[in-house]
């Protein structure tokens, strides 16, 4: 084994070690959402606010919002800005999916036309904040996109619990996103271990 | 003063009604309030009414937010909306339907109110009155109310049993309401509401929905003439010249027309100005329109200041309404139309009488007990012919008035929840009615003491004692009462 050999070995054991003390150090942020004011504390957005000078590609893999008994499955969809959503229409009469702003911006407002059973269209979200779902074939149905800068979200299961995980550690602005409630800021520093946050969402 | 007769009379029946409302109490199967309002938040009437019809501080803030909790409403309602539209369609409008709701059940109740009669002897002179009276009025209402989002809510009661079977039915109140419309012109919170269809105007004590078995004398006052033309004023010639009031307007009916109004400041001050036909619930009969208006501001003298801006004040058994004291005053203005096309006199012009009411009111909560009361007066101008030969008269000069003023003072007390004292004082003074020979007196007055007892939150029996004014028997310089009592069944599913 030439120098270079054991070099290149010994290079790869270190940045295997600094990736697994890395894994070892990223924390998860958990905690349950109390609400005030509002039916239930199901489909809350939680997630980590942009983190100054970090910018984080989108992922490859595409997240599926499917239109089911007419309703968006999930109701409430957060993903990192740049992602690709797919849009399955399951039921069997058509679907139109369309959002007529993101986060009030009606320039950003899109229409993705009416599809039958089986079929799908993707978009884009590149740009942050929240889209809200429409069917014009249906008005009832909605749905929510929330593009967020960071990969570290969660949505709120029927208590209102939550769970990001695999957080580095830092200081980070964790902020809330929900149908009828306002929205919710709070500062968390995560060590490497679960740091448990409590808010609360009033109407 | 009851005389011998008379107390006896009323003894006696004091005895068996005892013995009834102890046998429905004993044996009335177990009920569940459940209207349109209690199915929705599967809660007690009691929440909102003290003494059904009546409402308490919380039914207040009820009926004031649009029949809806005052705060939280979506956090208690049971029975959930079907959405006529994503809320996030709002964003999409004017470009599709603006989004609202409809109740998750339909939102209707049942009510039934019959009432046994017992009547004091009355002069056949004056016509035959039977001395009993088994469930006269013996009503069925359908009651459908209920909101359509969170600013729009409705109201329609229609007694289905007016004409009896197969017959015309009757609506009370059918409206549409636009609560807190004034938040697009950032006007403080529920400063303005408007409605419009039919209603009860925003009197200062409800005659619709009154706790009471009879209604207001004040309010179901009517401006008449004297029906002797010999006694109207400067008319010579009484064969052909006669009064003309004849007013179709009545205080306590439901009128037709467009209200608007608000309750800013946590509802302690109120205010409504609606415009309406005046021709109570029927089709108009003259173009004008009429003008109502009342404001009332209400004082909290709950000793607690934190305690004042709660919906309702705690007490050691439970939620009470707040120790306050509200006054108010009102004013309707209309001109009354007669001789439209000469339906009266022929060769003159349509009468035109312009009439008003205005009167104060207030009320005052102490704990178990409550005391209200209204005074009023009325003036509807009065003309005849200003000839005494109708045929070469060119118009119409005005002669005296019709006036009547009066009012009413009640008192209640709860002994328990469900066991409830009454007494109330009527008085109306009519110079027009004396002349006409309906009371000894210029003023006809009225006692009433009552019992209510709350079988069950939803079904009420009610007994009432009326001490009538003295009436004149007809052909003779005699006079009678036309005493009576009343007792009333009351419930509603």
């Amino acid at each position: 084994m030439s120098n270079v050999q054991r070099a290149a070995i010994a290079g790869a054991i270190y940045l295997a070690a600094l990736f697994l003390a890395g894994m070892a150090w990223a924390g998860d942020i958990k905690g349950k959402v109390a609400v005030q004011g509002i039916r239930s504390a199901e489909n809350i957005a939680v997630y980590v606010d942009a983190i100054p000078g970090k910018k984080f590609d989108a992922p490859a893999a595409h997240i599926t919002i499917d239109q089911r008994k007419m309703t968006f499955v999930p109701r409430v969809e957060v993903v990192l800005a740049g992602t690709t959503v797919d849009f399955l229409n399951s039921d069997p009469v058509g679907h139109n999916v369309y959002w007529p702003s993101v986060s009030g911006n009606k320039k950003l407002a899109h229409n993705l036309g009416t599809w039958p059973k089986g079929e799908k269209k993707g978009f884009q979200f590149n740009d942050q904040g929240v889209a809200s779902l429409l069917c014009n074939v249906h008005p009832e149905m909605s749905g929510y996109v929330v593009v967020v800068a960071t990969p570290y979200f969660a949505v709120t299961d029927k208590e209102g619990n939550f769970d990001i995980k695999n957080v580095p550690p830092g200081q980070y602005t964790l902020k809330t996103w929900s149908e009828d409630g306002k929205p919710v800021s709070q500062s968390v520093n995560v060590t490497g271990e679960s740091v448990t946050v409590d808010l609360t969402v009033k109407k | 003063m009851i005389n011998r007769r008379g107390l006896s009379i009323f003894l006696s029946s004091a005895i068996l009604v005892s013995g009834f409302l102890l046998w429905v109490l004993a044996s009335a199967p177990r009920a569940k309030a459940i209207p349109a309002f209690s199915r929705k938040y599967q809660t007690s009437c009691t929440t909102c009414h003290s003494n059904f019809p009546e409402l308490n501080d919380f039914g207040l803030a009820f009926k004031k937010a649009g029949f809806k909790f005052p705060k939280d409403d979506d956090t208690f309602v049971k029975d959930l909306p079907v959405l006529l539209g994503a809320k996030a369609q709002k964003e999409a409008f004017p470009g599709a339907l603006y989004p609202g709701e409809l109740p998750g059940n339909l939102p209707i109740a049942f009510r039934y109110s019959g009432f046994f009669n017992y009547n004091s002897k009355i002069p056949l002179a004056n016509g035959f009155v039977p001395r009993t009276d088994l469930f006269v009025p013996n009503t069925f209402t359908i009651i459908a109310a209920g909101s359509f989002g969170p600013n729009i809510s409705f109201w329609v009661d229609d007694d289905i049993s007016a004409g009896g079977a197969n017959g015309a039915a009757f609506m009370g109140d059918g409206y549409l309401k636009g609560n807190d419309i004034g938040r697009w012109l950032h006007l403080p919170k529920d400063a303005l509401n408007v409605r419009f269809g039919q209603f009860e105007l925003d009197l200062p004590f409800t005659q619709a929905r009154t706790i009471n078995l009879t209604g207001y004398d004040i309010f179901n006052q009517a401006s008449v003439s004297l029906v002797n033309p010999a006694l109207c004023a400067v008319a010579a010639d009484p064969a052909n010249t006669q009064c003309t009031t004849n007013n179709p307007f009545f205080f306590g009916v439901p009128q037709r027309g467009i209200e608007f109004g608000g309750y800013p400041n946590d509802g302690n001050f109120t205010w409504s100005l609606a415009i309406v036909n005046g021709n109570n619930s029927n089709t108009a009969t003259r173009n004008s329109k009429d003008i109502y208006g009342r404001i009332s501001q209400t004082f909290n003298l709950e000793r607690d200041s934190s305690v004042r801006k709660e919906v309702q004040a705690a007490g050691p058994t439970g939620p009470r309404d707040h120790t306050s004291i509200r006054i108010g005053a009102f004013g309707y203005y209309g001109r009354n139309a007669l001789n439209i096309g000469g339906s009266l006199f022929p060769t003159l012009p349509t009468i035109r009488e312009p009439f008003y009411r205005f009167g104060g009111d207030f009320r005052f909560k102490y704990r178990k007990f409550e005391l209200w009361g209204v005074g009023m007066y009325g003036h509807d101008t009065n003309v005849i012919p200003n000839t005494t030969d109708i045929l070469t008269a060119t118009g119409f000069v005005p002669t005296t008035p019709v006036t009547f003023a009066g009012g009413f003072i009640e008192g209640e007390y709860w002994f328990y929840p469900w066991l409830i004292g009454l007494v109330r004082y009527d008085g109306v003074n009519s110079p027009t009615d004396f002349a006409n020979g309906a009371s000894r007196y210029d003023t006809r007055n009225r006692f009433s003491p009552g019992v209510q007892v709350l079988v069950r939150a939803n079904i009420k029996l009610a007994f009432e004692y009326q001490r009538r004014f003295e009436q004149p028997v007809a052909g003779s310089t005699q006079f009678f009462r036309a005493n009576g009592f009343v007792l009333g069944t009351d419930f509603l599913f």
